[in-house]
């Protein structure tokens, strides 16, 4: 799977090359305008991660150009605006996903796997670690064919360790996933933990094993091959 | 009191005192003047009669035109009035009252005998004298009764309208939402003046405002790139398996204040955006429904806090507002009572056509609630509270002309949102 980062930050872009390659996808980084017009009219990427705010030219323009010659890639806007009607004119003419700078690298490996598993481009329905089974499209977990009775949040919690897999994920990156912009209300992360604790405990009463791992000092890490 | 209302006053007051001393003097001075007047008539009279009887040697005829009434008779008296002046009042039957006389008495000698004179003029009646004295300083009084009322009234629309203009302009300055202050040109000097210093003045302030304005705009947007870069190459940086657990709670303190850092500035962003008006797009928004929605959205950590609310949502009440901001009205409002609230407490949400209320249990504050409102003021001695959500609050109820206020009831704290009565009848 081929990712185009166009990102005029060149540091930024270096960070988000990196993180996604150890995902295993195989990037391109754009970091201006006419690179990033040129590298999409060059080869169909799967999936283009574009800021709106580019040298000689705005993002926009790309979604425009990808949905003219390539509309099966998908497209998450990375911007610093956060401006209502950015967001609303980039998903209008067909971005898939927003995202306001700065954000958890791990947030859009998230974003990422959403769109290209809404789009379907490798044919699983479903996401697999061991015994245990998430289907997406009916927003369910299994265990060994099992169905998990899971909260809202606790199946968002299981669906965002295993689109990042073997990565530390913070508490705070958690917290920000699961509430939003509502994570300025708890009162400590220790929601986190509760949210974890409960879904660790009903993995395990399904007789799933438990994957996720405490890492000392950072957040938790789901660890499975 | 206006200015002139009040100058008026003063000379008013002075000027009834000033007739009323008037008055006085002129009265007891024309008195005098009378007084002198007719004296002087009555010896010159003497002196004509005098001449007349040394003269004639016979006493002279009441129609000999030398003096109006003479009365004479021989003296019996050893030791008769030399000379004397005096008042009296003589009936006449024509005014049908006394009329005052002066009666000048005197003794002279003719053929060895003594007779007594009396001379009478009538004088003037001091009580006409004193009535018209009234009458003509009260006239003159209300003259300048009317005079004065006239010319404050003139003064007031011509002279003092540049300065009425300038204080209603004034009045209705606001930084966030006008240009410079346009003041009329005056010709009065003092106007000229503070016309010129306010104008100096608030130029500079605007300048220096949007100078902040933009300082803050460019800073907050600036920052999100260099907050963006630290905090992935944080997060490449933790993913390295090989980190000890000091290194790994280092990592982890510095990637908390990133992110409190990110949330702090996307509230700055926030905040500026509103003082910048970029929300336009307003629409009809139900505000029971919104409150309900948001409520639902923040159960779980309501429950996770053992918090209870009570909802009284009597009626629909639509607002006329950004939906962006709305939500944010609402999720900081509800945020803020979660927050600050006791352990296992309660939340009271009403909402009504007039006003939408939060109360929460919770300590008072240690300084006055109007405080509350302004940037990086946090109620409580929580370190992870940014104080910036009720600061978010109050710039979203300006811009809609609404009204917040705080009050500590009975170990509730009190936060109101007065709607606008003209926000809130478009539907």
């Amino acid at each position: 799977m081929r990712i185009l980062i166009i990102e005029d930050e060149q540091e930024l872009n270096n960070s988000i090359v990196t993180y996604l390659e150890q995902e295993g996808y195989s990037c391109d980084a754009a970091y201006d305008f006419k690179d990033a017009s040129l590298k999409v009219a060059d080869l169909p990427y799967t999936c283009v991660l574009v800021d709106l705010n580019l040298p000689h030219g705005n993002g926009l323009d790309i979604i425009r150009l990808l949905k003219e010659n390539t509309p099966e890639t998908g497209i998450i806007i990375i911007s610093a605006k956060n401006a209502l009607d950015d967001r609303i004119t980039g998903l209008e003419i067909g971005a898939d996903d927003y995202l306001t700078k700065p954000f958890h690298l791990s947030e859009l490996n998230a974003r990422l796997k959403s769109v290209i598993r809404r789009r379907n481009f490798n044919g699983q329905k479903s996401v697999k670690a061991g015994a245990l089974e998430v289907f997406p499209d009916s927003a369910e977990a299994q265990v060994n064919g099992k169905k998990l009775t899971l909260t809202k949040k606790e199946y968002d919690l299981l669906l965002y360790f295993l689109s990042n897999r073997n990565r530390v994920l913070t508490k705070d990156s958690i917290a920000e996933h699961l509430w939003g912009d509502h994570v300025e209300a708890l009162d400590s992360l220790d929601f986190v933990y509760t949210h974890i604790k409960n879904l660790r405990r009903k993995i395990m009463d399904a007789g799933g094993e438990d994957h996720i791992q405490t890492v000392y000092g950072l957040g938790y890490k789901f660890a499975a091959e | 009191m206006r200015i002139l209302t009040k100058t008026s006053l003063y000379y008013l007051l002075v000027s009834f005192v000033v007739f009323l001393m008037g008055g006085i003097a002129y009265y007891t001075i024309m008195q005098g003047e009378i007084y002198d007047e007719v004296d002087d008539q009555l010896f010159t009279d003497k002196e004509n009669i005098l001449a007349f009887i040394r003269r004639t040697n016979e006493l002279p005829h009441v129609t000999s035109g030398v003096s109006e009434t003479i009365v004479v008779k021989e003296v019996t008296d050893k030791n008769p009035v030399l000379e004397s002046l005096t008042d009296t009042l003589i009936y006449s039957s024509y005014d049908e009252e006394d009329i005052p006389y002066r009666r000048l008495t005197f003794t002279t000698y003719q053929n060895g005998k003594a007779y007594q004179y009396t001379i009478m003029k009538s004088v003037m009646d001091f009580d006409d004298l004193f009535e018209s004295t009234v009458f003509a300083m009260g006239w003159t009084f209300l003259m300048l009764l009317v005079g004065l009322g006239a010319v404050n009234y003139s003064i007031n629309k011509y002279t003092w309208r540049n300065f009425y203009d300038t204080l209603d302009k004034i009045k209705r300055y606001s930084l966030s939402q006008y240009g410079p202050l346009q003041l009329k040109p005056s010709e009065t000097t003092e106007f000229q003046e503070l016309n010129t210093v306010l104008q100096n003045m608030t130029d500079k302030i605007h300048s220096d405002y949007l100078n902040l304005k933009e300082f803050t705009e460019n800073v907050s947007h600036e920052i999100q790139t260099p907050l963006a870069i630290v905090n992935s190459k944080l997060e490449l940086f933790m993913q390295s398996g090989n980190l000890t657990s000091t290194e790994a709670k280092l990592l982890e303190d510095m990637h908390n204040s990133v992110s409190r850092l990110a949330r702090l500035n996307k509230s700055l962003i926030m905040l500026t955006r509103i003082e910048n008006r970029e929300f336009k797009e307003n629409e009809s928004i139900p505000m029971h429904e919104l409150l309900a929605e948001q409520t639902e959205q923040l159960q779980e950590i309501i429950e996770m806090h053992g918090l209870t609310v009570e909802q009284t949502i009597d009626q629909a009440v639509y607002v006329h507002m950004n939906r962006g901001l709305a939500e944010v009205l609402v999720s900081n409002l509800l945020i803020n009572a979660i927050q600050h609230n006791a352990p296992n407490g309660i939340i009271t949400i009403t909402l009504n056509q007039e006003k939408m209320c939060l109360k929460n249990t919770g300590e008072a504050l240690h300084e006055p609630g109007s405080n509350l409102f302004g940037r990086f003021v946090s109620g409580s001695k929580r370190s992870d509270s940014l104080g910036i959500g009720l600061a978010l609050v109050s710039r979203i109820c300006s811009v809609y002309n609404m009204r917040p206020n705080y009050s500590y009831e009975n170990g509730m704290h009190v936060l109101c949102i007065y709607f606008n009565q003209l926000n809130r009848k478009i539907k």
